[in-house]
């Protein structure tokens, strides 16, 4: 593993510790010290009574949390103009179809990226750039190894440039979250940033994930990671030993307590071909996957 | 498509799919279209196809599929018991162990595979859940089919179907071609093949990925209307189909180039019928036509 800034304890942790006591509702509010809380059903975070979106990830708090027979949850689609916050920074989501992250930095914090992504800025709003390690292995990967740094005050404005969804994720300290290659949109500085490279030659050559995982680590102080899912994007959370079998190309991330791995279904795909692969991901953790992908080659 | 059977006390039509239904409930169970908005009807006729409910669901048999998200929306299926579904690998999301995959191979091998068609299609039998996604911007279109009831669908248009409705293929017959000699290039622009489903004893489900925005209209006996080839998402095996060449008026002096033709390919659609269009096709070729399948041809 490459780390950017600091390795972090693993620590599977899908939801931040509630460090309110409260009781909750039936609706998901809870009470706390006679007050009642909106307790947002994405990042748990407990919100002010009124507020129409949480203001960690912007999730609509007035609607229902949308989960399928099978157990999969929809990602919180975020409304037009919705704002959330992160250390003094704030966050609005602009449009839906190809959703723009515009971020207002407030001073003392920063947002890393990779340079693509990247819609507008204020001609004022400082960038430098910053250097990960393996760089000429991530070159070779086709990965950049060279990420960008917008610092505070200042506006900056993200972009994936195709139809999908924004996936908020608010994270605690002590998170790991391993994330498919260029689908990340934009991080706050205290996340640490690393990437592990794919083990085993059979995920490398059937995985379609190609050939590493971007890993993002909280160790004393909570972050802000912005992803983007192309199409729509569905959450499950796997118990210790449950297994999923997901279309390698919808793999989108996952706690580092999931493991992976490439298997062979015993289908053909063509006249002369043999073996479908499959990621099968193994509890305990969280799996995101996106319902648009770019199909790999099964040969 | 044929006429759905006699309706039943308390029961109402549904305007997409026309099976019959509870007169209560927010989504027709037969195909999932929303039953609480209103129809829109275009001043032209056409029928617009409301999206599938995020989370709706659509029963067949003792299973029943979900249909999750809007934009790229997935069909999740709880598969009961010995029930199936077969489908081109393409469209596998994901999978639970338990649901048991097997291949089916389709005849004509080698003209599909030079078509770029699935060669073979994947069977998954319950019991489990697996999901199967279009990967396109788009909606998911339900057609439920009766048995017997037939209906031929745009190639590279199919999702997946149960277990009881037949697949087969068919040459469109429609194509042109542009250039001469060595440089001579066929074209099929509304694919090499067509899919045609039946339904075979008891009712079955067949499901589309339409790209796009999708409409709907009843063509009338004789009634004749111009789609764009690649346009066209399904149409009932009454309705015909060939090429229509139209060239505006003046056409001839808008290019000095020989091989430059100012003119659209059209596919003419011709009642009896229900056909269905996608807003999102793909566009034809400028170059002149030195030949092409039989066709109406229209100057200006």
């Amino acid at each position: 593993m490459h780390a950017y800034s600091f390795a972090g304890t693993h620590r599977y942790g899908p939801h931040p510790p509630r460090t309110l006591s409260c009781r909750r509702g039936w609706n998901g509010s809870a009470t706390f010290r006679g007050v009642d809380r909106i307790e947002c059903q994405w990042c748990r975070v407990q919100n002010a009574p009124g507020t129409a979106s949480c203001v960690s990830c912007g999730a609509p708090l007035d609607g229902k949390n949308l989960v399928s027979d099978s157990g999969w949850r929809e990602a919180p689609r975020l409304r037009d103009m919705t704002e959330f916050r992160f250390a003094n920074s704030v966050a609005q989501v602009e449009g839906e179809l190809v959703p723009v992250t515009e971020i207002a930095l407030g001073q003392g914090d920063a947002v890393y990226f990779e340079h693509h992504v990247l819609l507008w800025k204020d001609e004022a709003t400082p960038v430098t750039a910053m250097q990960t390690q393996g760089g000429m292995k991530r070159l070779f990967g086709g990965m950049p190894f060279v990420l960008t740094l917008a610092y505070g005050p200042g506006r900056v404005a993200f972009s994936r440039d195709s139809p999908g969804e924004l996936v908020v994720l608010p994270l605690h300290p002590g998170m790991e979250l391993d994330v498919r290659e260029h689908a990340f949109l934009l991080a706050s500085h205290t996340i640490g940033y690393s990437f592990v490279r794919i083990q085993g030659l059979v995920n490398l050559l059937h995985g379609g994930n190609g050939m590493y995982l971007d890993r993002f680590i909280t160790a004393g102080a909570p972050g802000l990671l912005v992803l983007h899912g192309y199409g729509n994007v569905f959450e499950r959370l796997l118990k210790p030993g449950e297994k999923i079998m997901v279309e390698p190309g919808g793999f989108l991330y996952k706690d580092a307590s999931v493991t992976m791995q490439a298997v062979q279904m015993p289908v053909k795909t063509g006249l002369l071909r043999r073996g479908m692969y499959l990621a099968e991901m193994t509890g305990p953790g969280r799996v995101g996957i996106q319902s648009m992908y770019v199909h790999h080659h099964a040969e | 498509m044929t006429a759905a059977p006699a309706l039943p006390e308390g029961h109402t039509i549904c305007h997409y799919c026309r099976m019959a239904h509870p007169a209560t409930g927010t989504s027709c169970p037969s195909c999932g279209a929303p039953l609480d908005v209103r129809m829109a009807v275009t001043r032209s006729g056409w029928v617009e196809q409301p999206p599938i409910k995020d989370m709706a669901r659509i029963q067949f048999g003792q299973s029943r599929v979900q249909i999750e998200g809007t934009y790229v929306p997935v069909a999740d299926f709880t598969l009961a018991g010995p029930e199936w579904i077969y489908f081109s690998h393409h469209s596998l999301l994901w999978t639970e162990p338990t649901v048991r995959l097997t291949n089916s191979s389709l005849a004509g091998g080698w003209n599909r595979m030079l078509a770029g068609l699935p060669l073979i299609m994947i069977q998954a039998q319950g019991p489990g859940h697996i999901a199967l996604s279009g990967d396109h911007a788009g909606e998911l279109v339900a057609l439920p089919l009766m048995p017997g009831q037939q209906v031929w669908t745009r190639e590279h248009r199919f999702l997946t179907a149960t277990g009881n409705v037949s697949y087969t293929w068919q040459s469109t017959g429609i194509w042109y071609n542009t250039g001469t000699g060595d440089d001579r290039e066929t074209h099929y622009p509304l694919g090499q093949f067509g899919d045609l489903f039946v339904a075979q004893q008891i009712p079955g489900l067949l499901l589309l990925h339409s790209p796009g925005n999708t409409f709907l209209r009843d063509l009338a006996p004789g009634e004749a209307i111009l789609v764009q080839p690649s346009a066209l998402l399904y149409r009932d095996v009454s309705v015909s189909m060939h090429l229509h060449l139209e060239y505006p008026y003046g056409a001839q002096r808008i290019s000095w180039r020989s091989s430059f033709s100012q003119r659209t390919v059209w596919l003419r659609l011709i009642g009896p019928g229900r056909v269905a269009v996608a807003s999102v096709f793909g566009r034809t070729s400028s170059d002149q036509i030195t030949g092409n399948s039989p066709a109406t041809t229209r100057q200006w």
